[in-house]
């Protein structure tokens, strides 16, 4: 993964920027992306329509928003000047990408859309007590929103010192801040829908820009993409080992060493799979089919765009030259402001700025559904409050605005702190407690409560014990505490922790007695076929939602009461399950 | 732990699970699900392992700038889309069919 924070001197000089047309054409989007999101504002009533767009997101719309997600500053800005320095082995990084998202597609999509629920407290309910599984997945969501959203929001703070030219700390803060809030209204106002539609903005202006900016190394080497590659390994930075820039060996090294680059790549093939506020998406669907489809769409959609960012950045290095490109890992993201800045002048850097801006504030807003989503269905059941009917919207609303500005403002005060190991740390901690858990919860007939604490707290606490003695908390120049030196584990602490994590769920799995036949068969039932035995379900509201929802054709006996959708409560609090939440209209 | 709060429609998932549709239908997914996981995984952490400790196969020049390893990375970008695709059409022409007999046995009146 891909520094983002690290901002260790030297600071950069910045020659490109031109603020003059940056700063009018953010606010010109930022307008833009207001009015798209108000446009389905009045669609929003019920809390299903807040936090699952009442499962109305088409295939083709959830495809490009799935698709969109995945596009960080890490993925498309970092990455660039990544492949430009380090060359082969950066760009082995984007195959790690895609590899996850073909893991989503074949494990996710379809059955965790099919079990229906909201978040991921609903699946681990089906299989284990249910305050436990709320309170795990609780815990686990909310330690990834927290770091990613540090690490998004400071990413802002390098977006405005990159592409606008602003270098004073109190700019970059005040920054931060308006953008953060700005993206915190954007989601109060129409919740998943709204983020949808701006993750579709997003895609769009994303896709537009990395096409053109293809097209424009392409026609600077007349369409020879091996110029490209030629020229880019004549003009590769040097390294002291001596490695070409077009093979394998600048990040994998010799000896020991090349377990480190080989762990990050499994890491995020692993784990960027099992981040809750990417694949919750799918819940947002109109069916586990349309749910298979989009994530098959946003694979391919994601493989177009990863192609052509290896090649820009190696297109990068060709047009630059081995001095002009960011020489040093703090600056591998000024190499495409430069490219750009040589390809298409001051009105196209001028251009991308907001675009750039967008692409966080995507994220950030997608991350902030997601976490309010588990507050209002996981932590809030885990200690035991049941808002009342009338105003669980309004609730659900206040607590957007809570999470969202405490978050923005945290974010703000974490800035002067190194902290681009959360991006990793974030990823390892999905595929330790997180794909163990559902894979165990959808495909092992033993899996139980005792299983479940054992991934997620077990694991947790594995891996930020691994993280906290390993190379981003001190040690290193741009490590959280660069001054002190504890670390022991070079690698990146996932290799580890993600098989540990498998190993646990079956450890703690067989050490309790508890056994549940009957809700293994109805997860599978439920995960491979969406459907639902009737009268079962007293949340016959939330079937007629998801009935709305769903396409026809696929239940036999009508939208009938017998509710299809969501099993919020686990197996065994059907007691509680005549709480029928305010969707019915 | 009861499985749910009315016993006819519990046993009506585990009648199901039991059911010859369904385990037709839960062979079928599950045996695509696991060649492609296989192969597509298989050939990512090989070629993967490969970039790592055996870099000299992978600087191997093929033609012009592209080497061993260029390709493999283009084939993974083409893989992946091959294996999506693949899954995509199998499941809405053999799976998707079979769903919707479970589903209808699963949701129907009770007999």
């Amino acid at each position: 993964m891909s520094t983002i924070l690290a901002d260790p001197p030297p600071p950069i000089d910045n020659t490109w920027a031109v603020p003059g047309i940056a700063i009018p054409a953010t606010i010109a989007a930022a307008v833009a992306v207001y009015f798209v999101v108000r446009s389905v504002r009045d669609s929003v009533r019920t809390p299903d329509d807040f936090l699952i767009a009442n499962r109305r997101i088409g295939p083709v719309q959830n495809a490009v928003a799935l698709a969109s997600a995945p596009l960080m500053y890490s993925t498309l800005f970092i990455i660039t000047g990544h492949i430009a320095l380090n060359g082969y082995d950066a760009a082995m990084l984007l195959t790690a990408f895609t590899t996850s998202m073909v893991l989503g597609v074949l494990l996710f999509a379809s059955p965790i859309r099919n079990l229906g629920g909201y978040s991921l407290g609903d699946i681990f309910a089906m299989r284990a007590e249910e305050r436990s599984a709320r309170k795990a997945a609780a815990v686990v969501t909310l330690l990834i929103y927290g770091m990613f959203t540090i690490i998004s929001l400071a990413a802002i703070a390098f977006i405005f010192n990159r592409w606008f030219g602003l270098d004073n700390v109190a700019g970059l803060g005040a920054s931060v801040l308006v953008v953060g809030l700005v993206t915190v209204l954007y989601a109060y106002m129409a919740g998943m829908a709204g983020v949808t539609r701006l993750l579709v903005f997003k895609a769009i202006l994303t896709l537009t820009v990395v096409l053109v900016l293809t097209l424009l190394v392409l026609a600077e080497f007349n369409l020879n993409i091996f110029d490209i590659l030629d020229k880019a390994e004549a003009n590769r930075k040097d390294v002291p080992a001596g490695y070409d820039l077009l093979g394998p060996g600048r990040e994998f090294g010799e000896g020991q060493h090349r377990l480190v680059h080989l762990s990050k790549l499994f890491c995020v093939a692993v784990g960027v799979a099992a981040i809750p506020f990417l694949f919750m998406r799918n819940f947002a669907t109109t069916s586990g089919k349309d749910a298979r489809r989009s994530a098959g769409w946003a694979s391919m959609i994601v493989v177009g765009i990863y192609m052509c960012m290896a090649l820009v950045g190696f297109a990068s290095v060709a047009v630059l030259g081995p001095e002009r490109i960011g020489v040093i890992k703090a600056h591998r993201d000024i190499s495409l402001p430069k490219l750009v800045d040589e390809l298409g002048g001051p009105v196209m850097i001028g251009v991308l700025a907001p675009i750039a801006l967008l692409t966080i504030v995507g994220v950030y807003a997608a991350l902030l559904i997601n976490a309010v989503t588990c507050v209002t269905k996981d932590l809030n059941v885990a200690r035991g409050r049941k808002p009342g009917r009338a105003d669980e919207l309004k609730d659900i609303r206040r607590n957007t605005l809570r999470i969202g500005i405490g978050s923005v403002l945290v974010g703000v005060a974490m800035l002067p702190v190194r902290t681009h190991i959360f991006i990793p740390t974030s990823i390892d901690l999905a595929g330790t407690a997180i794909l163990p858990a559902v894979v165990y919860a959808l495909f092992w007939r033993r899996f139980n409560t005792a299983g479940l604490k054992w991934i997620v707290y077990g694991g947790t606490a594995l891996l930020f014990f691994l993280v906290i003695f390993s190379n981003g908390v001190t040690g290193p120049e741009d490590a959280i505490f660069p001054g002190h030196d504890i670390k022991f584990v070079d690698i990146e602490p996932g290799l580890i922790t993600v098989p540990a994590g498998f190993l646990l769920g079956w450890l703690g799995s067989i050490s309790s007695k508890e056994r549940d036949d009957a809700a293994f068969a109805e997860m599978q039932v439920r995960a491979l076929t969406g459907g639902l035995a009737p009268g079962v379900r007293k949340d016959a509201a939330r079937a007629a939602a998801a009935a709305a929802g769903g396409p026809g054709g696929q239940s036999p006996n009508g939208a009938g009461p017998n509710g299809r959708g969501p099993a919020p409560g686990g197996p065994d609090d059907h007691g509680n399950q005549t709480r029928t939440p305010s969707e019915a209209r | 732990m009861s499985s749910t709060d009315s016993p006819a429609g519990g046993d009506r998932y585990v009648a199901v699970h039991g059911s010859a549709g369904f385990k037709t239908l839960q062979r079928k997914t599950n045996s695509f699900l696991i060649r492609a996981s296989v192969l597509f995984f298989g050939w990512w952490f090989i070629g993967t392992s490969l970039a790592a400790f055996a870099p000299g196969f992978f600087r191997q020049e093929i033609a012009g700038p592209v080497n061993v390893g260029l390709l493999f990375m283009f084939l993974t970008f083409v893989v992946v889309v091959t294996v999506c695709a693949s899954y995509l059409r199998y499941a809405a022409n053999r799976l998707d069919p079979l769903t919707d007999q479970v589903r209808a046995e699963l949701e129907g009146e009770p007999r």
